[in-house]
């Protein structure tokens, strides 16, 4: 393999840090890591630590956006000759974080890049600030990746799990142009895990944007709400959309309660009469039929019962609570059943509105 | 108005039962107030704005505090009630309309789309001191209770009309 050459050279480094300096840096992770990136098949690039770092960082150049990632990179070429002498990690821990902050794993593709990057960057990470990033990285690049076992990332945040994971989704999705053509073009840096890929890290950017997708998040429930937005695509048409409905229904509520007033004079809603003599009995039993829920919901397909209406309406104007409750009883429990089983979500109405007829009046 | 006692909050009160509590309760009320035989077109207006501030009072009651546009509304309703009584006149709408005003101002989510979320912001209550986020989702609980307040009227009305 062309790496073997790398690979030789690497190993005689790697035998160097096991005694001394690595151990500072919690080695076993390192080198336990760093073993099987060496045992690792390699791919095509990078032979040695050296072209790996190049090649991340060359790309992240191109790539990054944040001014910080340009130190990085600056910052890290000197690194690359540590690297290549003796494993000596850097003693800088502002660089350790930066370097842990850019994710390394340059693209999914590019295992080599990523196994032998990311041993370095995740130990390194044990302390670092970054540690999200490194959580990210994990969770976003190939499952073959040995770290996604490394204790330390695990032990992050989980919403940044969550959201990565949303980011993976996303970059699936492919939802920006520039995602794309990162994907599919080079397939290496990413410029920052946690937001997708070849969008800005600031944590404006991020901030903003969750707050788009919560934004988006809540439109599509909007959608779903108003009857016919689904089809609609775009926000303006969609918000208009919901803003004649709410307007619609807005005058329907006017419409129907000038209905109602006009309809009220000849219904006497007369619920004293009805409940006063029940409060004492049924105030918390269900088993009682509410008296004016089937008043109320001529909903009722059983045609028989309408006439029943009328005659118990009869009595109601006359204001004489006439009607034995047990026979109003008999009529309306399947009634009540029926009537309000036309929402699902009152189906329990039945028998409490009776007894909140009763406490309010 | 609603000079309701603390109700009995059953797990399965839904927020439709409660509506059609408060509201029949309501119309009871304008119905026992008001003659209810006039036909004054002035008397009809009269019941009509009654019915429909109970109406839209009866979801806010139902929804309690749990929405800002329930709170923004039942304080209207609250600070109209004593406007009434003469001490003072549409507070709340001058506030109102500075509120939104410095929103607009300030403005910046989506650049293209401020028109609509006006317009939502002065359809949904309280929504003149909302952020964009929370604006939709007010939205979506008032529209879910205009729906139910909708279907409880039309049904009320369409059970009148049957037992004339």
């Amino acid at each position: 393999m062309e790496s073997n050459a790398g690979t030789t050279e690497t190993r005689s480094n790697v035998t160097v840090p096991d005694g001394g300096e690595v151990a500072a840096f919690e080695s076993l992770q390192f080198t336990d890591e760093i073993h099987r990136l060496i045992s690792a098949p390699a791919t095509d690039n990078a032979s040695s630590f050296t072209a790996l770092l190049e090649l991340p960082a060359t790309q992240v150049v191109e790539l990054l956006h944040s001014p910080e990632s340009v130190k990085l990179i600056v910052a890290s070429a000197p690194n690359v000759e540590d690297f290549k002498g003796s494993f000596h990690f850097p003693s800088n821990t502002g660089l350790i974080q930066k370097d842990a902050r850019f994710s390394v794993f340059s693209g999914e593709g590019n295992n080599k890049n990523e196994k032998s990057n990311s041993p370095e960057m995740t130990s390194k990470n044990s302390s670092a600030n970054l540690e999200k990033a490194v959580k990210s990285e994990p969770a976003e690049t190939a499952s073959s990746l040995p770290l996604v076992s490394d204790p330390t990332v695990e032990n992050r945040n989980i919403k940044r799990k969550d959201r990565e994971k949303k980011v993976k989704g996303s970059t699936k999705k492919s939802k920006t142009a520039t995602n794309e053509r990162l994907e599919d073009a080079e397939k290496l840096p990413y410029v920052h895990v946690r937001a997708r890929r070849g969008q800005a890290t600031d944590s404006h950017s991020l901030a903003e944007r969750a707050r788009r997708e919560k934004i988006n998040a809540r439109m599509k429930l909007l959608q779903e709400l108003v009857p016919g937005c689904n089809k609609i695509s775009g926000t303006a048409l969609v918000l208009d959309e919901i803003i004649n409905h709410v307007q619609s229904l807005q005058r329907q509520v006017e419409f129907l309660s000038m209905r109602l007033a006009t309809v009220n004079p000849r219904i006497d809603f007369n619920l004293d009469s009805l409940f006063t003599p029940e409060s004492g009995s049924t105030m918390d039993g269900g088993n009682f039929p509410s008296l004016v829920t089937p008043l109320m919901w001529p909903d009722v397909q059983v045609n028989g019962y309408r006439q029943q209406f009328q005659h118990q309406w009869h009595f109601d104007t006359l204001k004489q609570p006439i009607w034995g409750r047990e026979e109003v009883c008999n009529n309306y429990v399947t009634l009540e059943n029926s009537l309000l089983s036309y929402d699902s979500s009152a189906n329990s109405a039945a028998t409490l509105h009776a007894n909140q007829l009763k406490m309010e009046l | 108005m609603m000079n309701t006692p603390q109700q009995v909050k059953n797990p399965s009160t839904s927020l439709k039962s409660r509506f059609i509590t408060r509201f029949l309760g309501a119309l009871t009320k304008i119905n026992a107030e008001d003659p209810i035989s006039s036909p004054s077109p002035t008397r009809i207006f009269q019941r009509y704005r009654r019915i429909k501030v109970a109406s839209n009072k009866s979801m806010a009651y139902s929804v309690r505090s749990r929405r800002i546009w329930s709170r923004a509304m039942l304080s209207r309703f609250r600070s109209r009630r004593s406007a009434f009584s003469g001490r003072r006149s549409s507070v709340k709408t001058t506030n109102c309309t500075t509120i939104n005003v410095t929103i607009n101002e300030n403005k910046t989510a989506k650049g293209g789309l401020d028109m609509q979320t006006d317009e939502l912001r002065e359809l949904v209550p309280g929504g003149e001191a909302m952020d964009v986020c929370n604006l939709l989702d007010e939205t979506a609980h008032y529209i879910k209770c205009l729906t139910t307040q909708v279907q409880v009227m039309r049904k009320i009305v369409d059970f009148c009309h049957l037992s004339k």
